[in-house]
């Protein structure tokens, strides 16, 4: 969005100092501009303003009453003023309000320690209790809404947030307002269990206790954890979150809002995946085999006997009989390490990250971001696979839909282009979102809907949180990094497979095997009947089981780096949690396997160093490191 | 010729069939609004100086104003919520001059160029729904309403809508959500409905009373209408008296003319023989008036300067025997029955408001409790997030002002020291 030019804004006051804000902007973030705290309980950044809950009444000059900042728009040289004792005597007053019928037992609630309740009862707040009333309207506690989150309608304020939300972000309306006056509650239809895939945004802006994750209630207090922004590994879309950590173990995932892709919301698919990443039965020492047994080695050993391996097996059968598989779960900078290894030091055309092949790639496939969905004058999606592949993409969809009133049609994959040509607008820009397995279709579509006036762009969804960033950097049989041609003749992850069945591949280095992999018919024998086989993993499974030398390898929570998301977008991610065990992060090893074997990586081996490493030898990638998209141009 | 407007055709034989209407002229003004066209009749209405009887007293003409010029489909929405305490004018003009009502809505609608009008009833309103809704038919049958009205090319559909019984469905925009089958809760404004109301479209809601005054100003002419009353207060009101008076009933009286004293004996004085002590000037929301109001005349600006406003007309008179804080009890109660809980001041405040007069009223609260409360009620006052939630403070407070004793002597006393006297002499 161009900022608004200095003529166009408004001069206002804010206790006095003077701000320049662009015309119908809020009070309230007049005045958060200002640097002036107004405090809010109904008002939220992403929600149209309510104005019920008072909190945030300041005065106007000129205006006898005290007005919402919340929902107050500015005019041309208005004084606020926020903290008069007229604000102030009310503040305390409406704090009483909300006390009137409020549990006041803070240490049981599991929001004590964030919740803005308690927090400006502390900062504003008459201080002590004049009431003489010896009894409150009581509510339900501890309802269960679904399987994921509990709700105490005696600690509920009213706010309106989980209500609006409902309306406004998913269009579901599972919550709704009940009763009136002091007996008003929120509350679900006929208490019948909530269903939607987003619940766990709930709790969060939910500026109480109540409402509360089932995974996370009175498991631990804020002060408990540490924060890491980092993003989420469950699909490709890349939703920006926070891994809260409680000593070595994840508490819970919260939003972090970056609007070019999550605009706040996380799904609960991706919110609770967390748990996984505490699975206990690590892989926690280097293994190898010594005289035919395998058995705890140092790192180092193990390095040295993998490298050893390796370059026997290469000096026996040559590079072609050797394979590299990693996975769509690694950092950008390992991918990119990882295919110096196979290609630079092993000297293999073996080398790939998925089970399925590729289909022919064009820049066009990734030309739309997702925030530009919002921008397009209508919106077509091509069958259900890119919402239940990344399913915060619905959320953009309905807010196109709903706030920027753009036209979405989902349509059936094989929808036919003439009929659907019928149904768009004839001018403007038309976004299609695709996922990447029919990419075919949507190539079709674009051509045959692109007119003189009608500009189509494409939204290809893919599946593995930096499945993108595998791509882009050519962990693949058919492309090197950024997506030049490689050598023909290389094999892909099933062909490696079954080469390595009939021993034609001698040896196998497997980064990551990931569950879908390793359920493949044959993977066991293929893994088995190779003489050499080189497992990083952070979990056992069917690869360490057959393994010759084992490395143990870190999760996504525990690593530095940067993942690529489905529009191309290069984002960080940081160690939220220490591993338990001391052994180096999984970039060192694969260098160290690639310089144990004579390759000079010429570069440290950590995040920072191999990105810059990788943006001079992938121009598309340089100046992305702040959060910003590869955009791909013609060529590939 | 009388001077009445609203009450003239009182008496006569069958008003509330469409026969007996049209016996006494009836939408014969329809007709010649019509002939006037829309701009004439905007023109009468500000002549008029008519002012809403809703309780706020807009001017009628102003507020049709506000619409914005091209921008269609137009809804008017006529409030029929009458909910107010003390307040039965509307039901009076319904069940007895139900066409009046009709015909002055046809007009409005056609002034307005509204195809669609609806009239939103209390819920408690049954038989007066039932009635409205035959006369509805009945003047959609005789061309007056439904398509082409009077062959004018004009269609007007007229919708009787029934509330579920909330008093906060009368504030209008909670009235709009109520129609619109959501939540009775005011809307945040701006938008006003004039701008945005019904379905998002421009909308105007006017009152029951006001809106049967049209047949008239279209008829005589809104001067003639003004000169009924004095400048600042045009025209003739009804006025619902009830309390502790010997003939309880609605009386359209002259504004600015006509003094509460009128009224009071009007309605036959007070009753048993008692003596008068206050009165409630507007319903229950607005402030008391002492015996030294009693010569006020029903004037905007002479009830406004004594602290207190004419709402909608519903004058309650209190005799002698009255517990002031026994009353301001029932009506904070009432309101905390109805206050919606969309914001926290009412929702919270009302609720915390009536346990300390219930405690007040049972001899309990102390000193310091009377104290709070006149506090609690400043942080309610001008915080609310509408009306309602300000207005039900208003008559606790100006009660205790007014009398203060009265509120103090029943701090700690025990028991309610105004009817159960320590002494009982009889
Ligand atoms: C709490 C509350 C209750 C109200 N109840 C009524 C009502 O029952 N009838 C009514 O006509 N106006 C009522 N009003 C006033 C309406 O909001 C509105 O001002 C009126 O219908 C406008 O019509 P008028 O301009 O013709 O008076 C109420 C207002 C508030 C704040
Ligand atoms: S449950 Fe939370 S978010 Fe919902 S209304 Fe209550 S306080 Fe607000
Ligand atoms: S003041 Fe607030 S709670 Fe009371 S009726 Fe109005 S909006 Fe509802
Ligand atoms: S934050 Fe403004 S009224 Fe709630």
């Amino acid at each position: 969005m161009a900022e608004t030019a200095a003529a166009e804004l408004v001069t206002v006051s804010v206790d006095d100092r003077m701000v320049q804000v662009a015309p119908g902007t809020l009070v309230w973030d007049a005045c958060e501009k200002a640097g002036v705290f107004v405090p809010v309980y109904c008002a939220h950044k992403k929600l149209e303003p309510v104005a019920v809950c008072r909190m945030c009444l300041v005065e106007v000059e000129g205006v006898p009453k005290l007005q919402p900042a919340c929902a107050t728009r500015v005019a041309p040289n208005m004084v606020i003023r926020t903290a008069t004792e007229q604000v102030r005597k009310f503040r305390d007053g409406n704090l009483e309000f909300l006390l009137v019928n409020h549990p006041l037992d803070c240490p049981v609630c599991d929001r004590g320690g964030e919740c803005d309740l308690q927090d400006f009862t502390q900062r504003y707040g008459p201080g002590r209790s004049r009431t003489s009333i010896t009894e409150k309207v009581h509510f339900d506690k501890a309802i269960p809404l679904s399987d994921k989150i509990y709700l105490d309608q005696e600690r509920c304020i009213l706010c309106w947030r989980c209500v609006r939300y409902y309306e406004e972000i998913t269009g579901e309306r599972e919550i709704v307002l009940q009763e009136r006056g002091v007996h008003t509650v929120v509350d679900t239809f006929e208490r019948r269990p909530l269903q939607s895939q987003f619940q766990g945004n709930l709790p969060e802006i939910c500026p109480v206790g109540a409402l509360t994750h089932a995974k996370y209630r009175f498991r631990a207090r804020p002060w408990d954890l540490r924060r890491t922004a980092s993003v989420c590994s469950h699909c490709s879309f890349g939703c920006n979150i926070f891994v809260d950590a409680r000593e070595d173990q994840v508490a819970r995932y919260a939003s972090n809002d970056n609007p070019e892709v999550d605009d706040s919301w996380l799904c609960d698919r991706g919110r609770y995946s967390f748990p996984e990443m505490n699975r206990s039965g690590r892989v926690s020492t280097p293994e190898a085999r010594v005289g035919g047994v395998r058995q705890p080695v140092s790192h180092r050993e193990a390095i040295e006997r993998a490298c050893g391996g390796l370059l026997r097996v290469r000096s026996e059968y040559g590079p072609e009989a050797m394979g590299v598989i990693g996975s769509a779960r690694l950092t950008n900078e390992e991918a990119f390490a990882l295919q110096w290894l196979a290609r630079d030091v092993i000297r293999t055309k073996n080398l790939d990250h998925r089970l399925g092949k590729l289909d022919k790639l064009a820049p066009e496939d990734f030309a739309l971001s997702i925030a530009e969905i919002e921008e397009c004058d209508a919106v077509v999606v091509l069958g259900e696979k890119p919402e239940a592949a990344a399913p915060v993409l619905t959320l953009r969809l309905f807010k196109a839909e709903q706030k920027r009133r753009r036209k979405v049609s989902r349509v059936a994959v094989d929808s036919d282009p003439a009929s659907l040509a019928g149904q768009l607008p004839a001018n403007g820009r038309i976004g299609v979102v695709v996922h990447q397995q029919d990419v075919a279709v949507a190539r079709k579509l674009r051509a045959e809907l692109t007119t003189s006036t009608r500009q189509v762009q494409v939204l290809s969804i893919l599946d593995q949180v930096n499945e993108r960033g595998c791509q882009d950097l050519g962990l693949l049989p058919e492309w090197l990094p950024g997506y030049r041609p490689a050598p023909a003749g290389g094999m892909g992850t099933r062909e490696m497979l079954q080469a390595a069945t009939s021993g034609k591949l001698r040896a196998l280095v497997l980064i990551d095997p990931w569950a879908e992999l390793e359920a493949e018919p044959g993977f066991r024998e293929a893994v088995a009947n190779v003489d050499l086989a080189v497992v990083l993993a952070a979990w056992p499974g069917v690869a360490t089981s057959e393994a010759d030398v084992i490395l143990p390898g870190r999760t996504l929570v525990e690593k530095a780096g940067t993942v690529t998301n489905t529009e191309g977008r290069v984002q960080r991610i940081r160690p939220g949690v220490e591993p338990k065990l001391a052994f180096p992060p999984d970039l060192r090893s694969i260098v160290e396997l690639g310089r144990g074997m004579g390759g000079d990586f010429g570069s440290q081996p950590l995040a920072g160093p191999v990105f810059k490493r990788l943006a001079e030898s992938v121009p598309a990638y340089s100046g992305t490191q702040g959060g910003l998209r590869a955009i791909w141009r013609a060529g590939i | 010729m009388s001077d009445l407007v609203l009450t003239r055709h009182q008496g006569a034989p069958g008003l509330t069939a469409l026969a007996g209407y049209e016996q006494v002229g009836g939408y014969r003004s329809l007709r010649r609004a019509i002939e006037m066209g829309p701009e004439a009749i905007a023109a009468e209405v500000k002549a008029s100086g008519l002012r809403g009887r809703g309780g706020a007293a807009f001017p009628t003409a102003t507020k049709w104003s506000f619409l914005p010029k091209d921008s269609f489909p137009r809804y008017l929405c006529v409030n029929a919520d009458e909910s107010e305490p003390g307040c039965f004018k509307d039901r009076v003009l319904m069940e007895e001059y139900p066409h009046q009502l009709l015909e002055g809505v046809l007009i409005a609608a056609f002034a307005l160029q509204v195809n669609h009008a609806f009239i939103y009833i209390r819920g408690e309103y049954r038989s007066q729904r039932e009635l409205l809704e035959r006369a509805v038919q009945e003047a959609r049958q005789a061309g007056y309403g439904g398509p082409n009205v009077l062959g004018s090319g004009w269609d007007c559909e007229l919708m009787v809508h029934g509330g579920a019984g909330a008093y906060i469905c009368g504030e209008e925009t909670a009235l709009l959500d109520s129609l619109e089958g959501r939540r009775g809760q005011p809307r945040l404004k701006p938008p006003f409905p004039a701008v945005k109301g019904l379905y998002g479209q421009p909308t105007v809601v006017n009152n029951v009373e006001t809106l049967s005054n049209l047949p008239f100003i279209v008829a005589e002419g809104g001067a003639r209408y003004a000169a009924l009353g004095t400048e600042a207060s045009p025209g003739t009101r009804l006025f619902c008296v009830s309390g502790h008076v010997e003939r309880p009933g609605t009386f359209e009286v002259p504004m600015g003319k006509t003094t509460f004293r009128d009224l009071l004996e009007m309605a036959g004085g007070v009753w048993r023989g008692r003596q008068f002590k206050a009165m409630q000037p507007g319903g229950g929301s607005m402030q008391i008036l002492g015996p030294q109001h009693l010569d006020l005349p029903l004037d905007f600006k002479a009830v406004a300067d004594a602290g207190s406003s004419l709402g909608a007309g519903a004058l309650v008179i209190m005799d002698d025997s009255t517990c002031l804080v026994n009353v301001a009890m029932r009506l904070v109660d009432f309101y905390r029955h109805e206050s919606c809980g969309k914001c926290v001041p009412c929702r919270e405040g009302t609720y915390f408001e009536s346990e300390l007069m219930h405690r007040l009223e049972a001899g309990l609260a102390t000193k310091a409790e009377l104290t709070n409360l006149a506090d609690i009620c400043a942080n309610m006052d001008g915080r609310c997030f509408c009306p309602l939630g300000d207005t039900a403070t208003w008559f606790v407070m100006s009660a205790y002002r007014m009398f203060p004793e009265e509120f103090e002597s029943h701090c700690g006393a025990g028991r309610c020291p105004v009817r159960e006297p320590l002494a009982v002499a009889v």
